[in-house]
């Protein structure tokens, strides 16, 4: 019974790593580019939900599609001040310069808000589902279902939409792309704001069980970046099934192992899917 | 322009009769120390071009065991140096070895998983010292603990090892092992294609690197005397070690030591003005910085240098490493 | 037999890029690969040169099986080639660039230098050999991904539409090179759109479409083909536009 309550919490958070690992596998696919700094965009997801109840009263209705906006203009900003020069540069060029923003987010972070644990009140989404004897807390509920909807929701707009198969055809093939059209410097811009609106809106549904800090980005990223390997690079379909996959995992982890390793256990898996299958369920390499 | 480096290495030498006093001799310590941290990353990140952001794995490891088999077997920290490397050296192998056959995403990745991975079981491993950490010996015992009160011993210690260090470097960088690093790091489609073989060169670079930066940390156990989760093994170690030789010039000799030159007063300077808010800024300076060099001269300073004094020989744009 | 190709077919998902395509290459052959853009002269070109493994098929140098060896092992033998898109290394001088390639046969820095300095000057590159490569422009990379593969001492060159975008005057220089590297004794398997290039050089040609081979024999027989004709859509064309 324990076991069951433990798995289902774990599914719930993996849907909410999925929503933020898709849009992280996204850029993979297109552009070849990891963003170091997407645990900070997850980060300030968390602050906006933060900074919207406290001062603006406003609930989640309100602060996850501010979270989503904000962090969409965000990675679009970081896309054409960034991200597009250091495109075809050096290696050391694409990895530094992300990693530099997650440094400036992070720390900006520190400076503005200070270094103390914030929580949102807990009666902002309350109650605790009870189905047979399995409690499950309601914010943890809505987020993950909300989290599902959104990573379903994004997955079906890329397949089965005009502008979602745009996207995917410039990851495919740019210079194709180009030739039958499409301008593949605003697909990339708008993959880049979809991936940070999913990271914010990821956190703003985080932050409502969570405590909300400004180191939280940095192993939300690692989390991010194992789903995206275990889950096929550019595979948004991978994200959604890795995600549940290792929320199970650490749950499972964190209640066998105890709290503290259920990270450890997830850096362990990054290591070992190196070794094993690198090419992750559903991606190429 | 000649004079620059024997004058430079001259300054470097006798730093401590200039510059007395606890404050600077311990400042020129954490320089030296920083430039070998640094240097030892370049040979991997720099020359070889793999970036790894979990550098912090090989200094903790190195930094670790000489205070373990003190804490333990009240040997000299010394006795643990090798052990540290030993560490890092099978780290390096474990982290190296499937990622290289992969595009240089994954190598990122996985060390910055590994550092993590390191950090957290330490933090909690009560052998080691978990959460706490460990400690050296308070007095020396003999002149083998190395413990002095001093900084100015420490400073001629480092700076023998970084001329160890890039001594070796350079040895390696004019050899076909510093020409098939370079190719890599500049086309490793086009490398392999020559014959590099690729994936064994890059581990080698990452073992070497691996050692000399687990050397680092063991010199910083020796001079602090103290190492916990976070000062060996924290994320902000890896990337220090990266901007210091980033800010200077990756993939060269000396740009490392350039960067240390610059960062490390720059950091003392930061610190102490802005007292307890202070380490944020210093870092979101850091971050500021590396931003910026990305951005616009991913060379480092010494690239930036080599373009603004092109100009007086437009016709011979000299390479950085003619042969 | 120095290069045998048997039945290589290259399946990208359920797409062929290459279907049971046949090669045989002499000890001192010339051959010319052509085809129409996507036709799969350049999947064939990468299975030969160890850069993609075939789905199926065999590639044989000198008897041994090369088919799924690494491009460096193919380098190791003797097999070399160059990049349709000059892939030098950029920030390091003309002289580095074929230093890597000598470093092949010349473990000792002294003696990779002393090869580098005599293919550089083989290849017309020594007035420029400690300028940086990307300094060059189009014809000096070219010549410089040319002069790098000689270094590595290979029996036989893979060269990848090695003349692209030159001019007319570029061209012929380039031709007496390649003329030159042949009387070295190297065997040459040349890819390339310029039908000029491929009359006047080549021995044989194979002529590539959809995947398959559809032509192969001496280039004035290939090109008055009437299969060939129709697969490149009339006259093939005399110089491509880059």
């Amino acid at each position: 019974m324990i076991l069951l309550q433990i798995i289902i919490s774990g599914l719930l958070l993996g849907a909410i790593y999925a929503l933020f690992s898709s849009g992280l596998t996204l850029i993979w696919g297109m552009m070849n580019v990891i963003n170091f700094a997407h645990g900070e965009f997850v980060m300030i997801g968390m602050y906006v939900a933060f900074v919207i109840v406290t001062f603006l009263h406003g609930g989640p209705l309100v602060f996850s599609p501010a979270a989503a906006i904000l962090l969409f203009l965000l990675g679009i900003a970081v896309y054409f001040g960034l991200i597009r020069a250091i495109l075809r540069g050096p290696m050391i060029a694409q990895i530094l310069s992300t990693f530099g923003l997650a440094l400036l987010l992070r720390y900006l972070a520190f400076w503005l808000f200070s270094a103390n644990f914030k929580t949102l009140p807990e009666d902002l989404i309350p109650g605790v589902l009870n189905l047979g004897g399995i409690l499950i807390g309601m914010p943890q509920l809505v987020a993950g279902m909300a989290a599902l909807a959104l990573t379903l929701g994004m997955h079906l707009v890329l397949t089965r939409t005009a502008l979602g198969s745009q996207l995917l055809a410039v990851a495919e093939d740019r210079q194709a792309a180009t030739l039958m059209g499409i301008r593949p410097d605003r697909m990339q811009a708008l993959a880049w704001g979809v991936s940070a609106a999913g990271a914010g809106v990821a956190g703003a549904l985080i932050a409502t069980f969570y405590y909300i800090v400004p180191t939280v980005g940095e192993s939300l990223a690692l989390i991010a970046f194992v789903v995206v390997a275990f889950g096929g690079f550019g595979s948004v379909p991978g994200a959604l099934a890795a995600g549940l996959i290792i929320g199970v995992i650490q749950s499972l982890s964190a209640y066998w192992f105890g709290p503290v390793y259920k990270d450890v256990v997830v850096y362990a898996l990054f290591v070992a899917i190196l070794w094993i299958r690198p090419q992750g369920l559903m991606g190429k390499v | 322009m000649r004079w620059l480096g024997p004058a430079g290495a001259v300054l470097l030498i006798l730093y401590p009769w200039i510059f007395t006093g606890p404050f600077y001799e311990r400042m020129g310590a954490d320089l030296l120390l920083a430039a070998i941290a640094a240097s030892a990353w370049n040979i991997v990140g720099g020359y070889a071009g793999q970036i790894s952001v979990g550098h912090a794995m090989f200094f903790g490891a190195g930094a670790y065991a000489p205070l373990l088999v003190y804490t333990h077997w009240q040997l000299p920290p010394l006795a643990g140096v090798p052990l540290g490397v030993a560490a890092s050296l099978v780290m390096a192998v474990v982290i190296g070895m499937p990622s290289f056959r992969l595009r240089g995403h994954y190598f990122s990745m996985a060390t910055i998983a590994a550092a993590e991975l390191v950090r957290i079981v330490v933090g909690n491993w009560d052998f080691v010292g978990a959460a706490i950490g460990l400690m050296g010996p308070p007095v020396a015992r003999t002149v083998l603990d190395l413990s002095f009160r001093s900084a100015v011993p420490y400073y001629y210690l480092f700076l023998a090892v970084l001329i160890a260090l890039l001594g070796t470097t350079w040895l390696l960088e004019r050899g076909r092992m510093g020409y098939y690093w370079r190719a890599i790091q500049a086309g490793e489609r086009a490398a392999r294609s020559l014959g590099v073989p690729a994936r064994r060169y890059k581990l080698y670079a990452l073992m070497l690197s691996a050692a000399f930066t687990s050397l680092a940390g063991s010199l910083y156990a020796l001079m602090v005397g103290f190492i916990d989760p976070d000062s060996g093994f924290g994320i902000l170690v890896s990337i220090e070690m990266i901007i210091t030789a980033a800010l200077g010039g990756v993939g060269t000799l000396f740009g490392p030591l350039i960067g240390a030159i610059i960062l490390v007063p720059l950091k003392t300077a930061t610190n102490s003005a802005f007292g307890g808010g202070g380490s944020g800024l210093t870092y979101i300076l850091y971050g500021g910085i590396i931003l910026l060099l990305s951005r616009f001269e991913p060379g480092g300073l010494l690239e930036l240098w080599y373009r603004l004094t092109a100009h007086r020989a437009p016709e011979q744009i000299e390479a950085r490493h003619a042969a | 037999m120095l290069l045998e190709a048997r039945s290589v077919t290259q399946l990208f998902g359920s797409f062929r890029a290459v279907s049971e395509a046949d090669l045989d290459v002499q000890q001192g052959d010339i051959i010319g690969l052509i085809g129409p853009n996507g036709a799969g002269k350049s999947t064939f070109f990468n299975c030969l040169s160890g850069d993609l493994v075939p789905t199926a098929g065999s590639v044989r140098f000198e008897g041994e099986d090369v088919t799924r060896a690494s491009p460096e092992a193919h380098a190791r033998l003797g097999i070399g080639r160059t990049f349709q898109i000059p892939a030098t290394f950029p920030d390091m001088s003309i002289l580095d660039n074929v230093m890597v390639g000598a470093f092949l046969r010349h473990p000792h820095r002294k003696d990779a230098r002393d090869a580098a300095l005599e293919t550089i000057e083989f290849a017309g590159l020594k007035s420029v050999s400690h300028q940086r490569a990307r300094s060059l422009g189009t014809p000096g990379r070219k010549r410089l991904e040319i002069a790098r593969v000689l270094a590595t001492g290979p029996r036989l060159v893979l060269l990848d539409e090695a003349l692209a975008g030159l001019n007319p005057v570029e061209i012929q220089t380039a031709i007496e090179l390649v003329r030159r590297i042949h009387e070295r004794g190297i065997t040459l398997v040349i890819t390339e759109h310029i039908m000029e290039v491929i009359l006047s050089l080549t021995h044989r040609v194979l002529v590539f479409n959809q995947g398959r081979t559809i032509a192969s024999g001496a280039p004035k027989d290939v090109v008055n083909d009437p299969q060939v004709i129709e697969a490149y859509i009339g006259r093939p064309r005399r110089r491509r536009a880059s």
